[in-house]
């Protein structure tokens, strides 16, 4: 038999971004506010069933696995009250949802390392956005600011997906 | 390698839906003033476009090397994957397209570093078959799962032949030869007793007696004599592609094996060098006139994969009066008929009348028929013995026209190379 034949099945759960996902999540969750635990609940319950569908042998389940994270981190950042860090755990969140993306266990190993360079752009955006709701004082014209550049960001990411040959180069 | 365009990046169903619920975050934000939905947006909404941007920027360009290899019925491809440098083969997905007749044996098998990808399908023919197999398709995907990019490749199709291994044997039949050459004196005799031919590059199984020392030494390297005695006749590969009371489907299916078979005749002639020529009858008669070498193999293999069953049925004679027209009469002329019905009997006393001596190999559409509507019990064994004496009538009536092999296991045409290696053709006049 050859090497080809012989290659070991993968690990259909990989726990290192799994357990980043959960911990973030249900954190973000026990932020938001929810009464009895809610929102803890909700988190642990999404990561769960995602990782069950992902580990599930139907190729077809395995797509909507992000689903349930989405609609958790949705749910969990409409309520979530304005805090001290709890912005910052919005984002963690997300970005630790998109690591969770790249180290599916269908496709090789290396996702999350191989994915850095694109996980590094929104990181940097929220960082920056961190630090300037922090030190730049509230009010009416900075929040106009904030607005239309996000704004502008929806409309040039509208742009851009309709527009996929924008991201083409020609070879020098 | 081909100029094949760069094709745009494809954003797949996550990048959407990361949008639109960005979208709603950033909405319900702006209407409670409340900057956390923002923060939790943020990633969804810049992940896609980072995806794209931090990917290849064209579509890579790839080589891929593939070869098909199996014998009979198993066809197995293998075969690597190598992008440009800057592209991780991890992040390549692969996807085959495998033909209609070719069934799937287990899943491809993958190995993959960040260099090369090397895969291997088993897949299995249940009938002889000759059929095109398409390059996989490549796809450069984001770790992700966001963007895909299409791939470019040089690869072009291939072709996948499966037929019955004892026409490999057939090839030693001597055939009839149907055009002298000018002035040509036609000896009984075989080998080189025969008119000179040529010279050609010496083989390995050339007798010392063949070898053509004189030229051999002015050429500096071995040549041997040809005779055209070491030629064998001519044979024309007749395929009927009328349709039949059996239905398309059953039709198609046939006339892939078929098709098979013609190509493994045909094969096994041309290497000894003998003329091969084609004739598909549908509505009217394509054909591959007499020919022989590596370019005719091509010719007819190309036109075997292309023919079709018709939709029309023609009358027999103008099959026979096509064939008058191209090919010269008395050549051997092998039918492939399924004789489904009464009508598709008629080819054979058409074509002799006009002085072709005809053999017809009669694909029998029972394993079919069988496999696709099985009956249990008693009526199952009666349908299969009146089916069964209603095609031995048949083949018994072809008979009084033209020799007729009944042939009921697509793998094996042992029947048919005994025939034709022992040939009680009657002689045509």
């Amino acid at each position: 038999m050859s090497a080809l034949a012989e290659t070991p099945a993968r690990p259909r759960v990989r726990p290192g971004s799994l357990a980043l996902l959960l911990v973030t999540l249900t954190y973000f969750g026990y932020l938001a506010g929810y009464p009895y635990g809610l929102g803890f609940l909700v988190a642990a319950g999404a990561v769960v069933l995602a990782a069950f569908l992902r580990a599930s042998r139907s190729g077809a389940n395995a797509g909507y696995a992000p689903a349930p994270v989405l609609a958790a981190l949705a749910l969990e950042a409409v309520v979530a009250p304005v805090g001290f860090g709890t912005e910052l755990f919005a984002g963690f969140a997300a970005l630790a949802f998109l690591v969770w993306l790249a180290d599916d266990p269908s496709r090789p190993t290396g996702g999350p390392r191989r994915s850095l360079p694109t996980i590094a752009v929104p990181s940097l955006a929220l960082g920056i956005a961190w630090v300037s709701g922090i030190i730049l004082p509230a009010g009416a014209v900075p929040l106009g600011v904030a607005g239309g550049l996000l704004a502008l960001t929806l409309a040039a990411v509208a742009y851009l997906v309709g527009s996929p040959s924008l991201f083409d180069r020609e070879e020098a | 390698m081909s100029d094949s365009p760069s094709r745009p990046i494809g954003w797949r169903p996550l990048s959407v839906t990361f949008v639109g619920v960005a979208a709603v975050l950033v909405f319900v934000a702006v209407l409670s003033r409340d900057p956390v939905p923002i923060f939790a947006a943020l990633p969804l909404l810049l992940a896609p476009i980072a995806a794209g941007v931090v990917g290849p920027r064209r579509s890579p360009r790839i080589r891929l090397t593939l070869t098909i290899e199996g014998a009979a019925a198993e066809v197995q491809l293998r075969g690597a994957i190598a992008p440009p440098p800057e592209v991780d083969a991890r992040d390549l997905f692969v996807e085959f397209e495998r033909p209609a007749s070719l069934r799937e044996v287990s899943p491809p098998k993958f190995e993959r570093s960040a260099s090369e990808v090397r895969f291997r399908v088993d897949w299995t023919a249940p009938e002889p078959i000759i059929t095109e197999v398409r390059p996989p398709t490549v796809l450069w995907r984001d770790p992700m799962g966001l963007v895909e990019r299409p791939t470019v490749s040089s690869a072009t199709p291939t072709v996948i032949s499966r037929y019955p291994p004892e026409l490999l044997r057939i090839g030693a039949v001597r055939l009839e030869r149907t055009t002298p050459l000018p002035g040509e004196s036609r000896s009984r005799r075989v080998g080189e007793s025969g008119e000179f031919h040529g010279i050609r590059l010496a083989r390995p199984e050339d007798s010392p007696r063949q070898i053509n020392w004189r030229a051999s030494a002015r050429a500096g390297h071995p040549l041997a004599n040809e005779y055209d005695l070491d030629k064998t006749g001519d044979i024309l590969l007749l395929l009927d592609a009328r349709p039949t009371p059996l239905g398309s489907e059953v039709d198609e299916r046939l006339f892939s094996i078929v098709r098979a078979a013609a190509l493994g005749l045909s094969d096994s002639f041309l290497t000894v060098k003998s003329r091969v020529g084609l004739g598909v009858f549908g509505e009217f008669l394509d054909v591959v006139p007499l020919a022989t070498g590596r370019t005719q193999r091509v010719r007819i293999e190309t036109a075997l994969r292309e023919a079709r069953i018709s939709t029309a049925f023609a009358p027999a004679e103008r099959c026979a009066v096509s064939v008058r027209r191209h090919f010269p009469p008395g050549l051997t002329t092998v039918v492939f008929s399924s004789l489904a019905d009464e009508s598709s009997t008629d080819l054979s006393p058409y074509l002799r009348r006009r002085g072709y001596p005809v053999v017809i190999l009669s694909p029998s559409p029972f394993p079919l028929i069988t496999a696709a509507f099985p009956l249990a019990g008693v009526d199952e064994l009666l349908a299969r013995r009146i089916g069964k004496l209603v095609r031995r009538n048949r083949i018994a009536r072809a008979w009084q026209e033209a020799p007729t092999i009944d042939w009921d296991d697509y793998w094996s045409l042992g029947k048919f190379v005994e025939f034709v290696r022992r040939p009680r053709l009657r002689r045509v006049g």
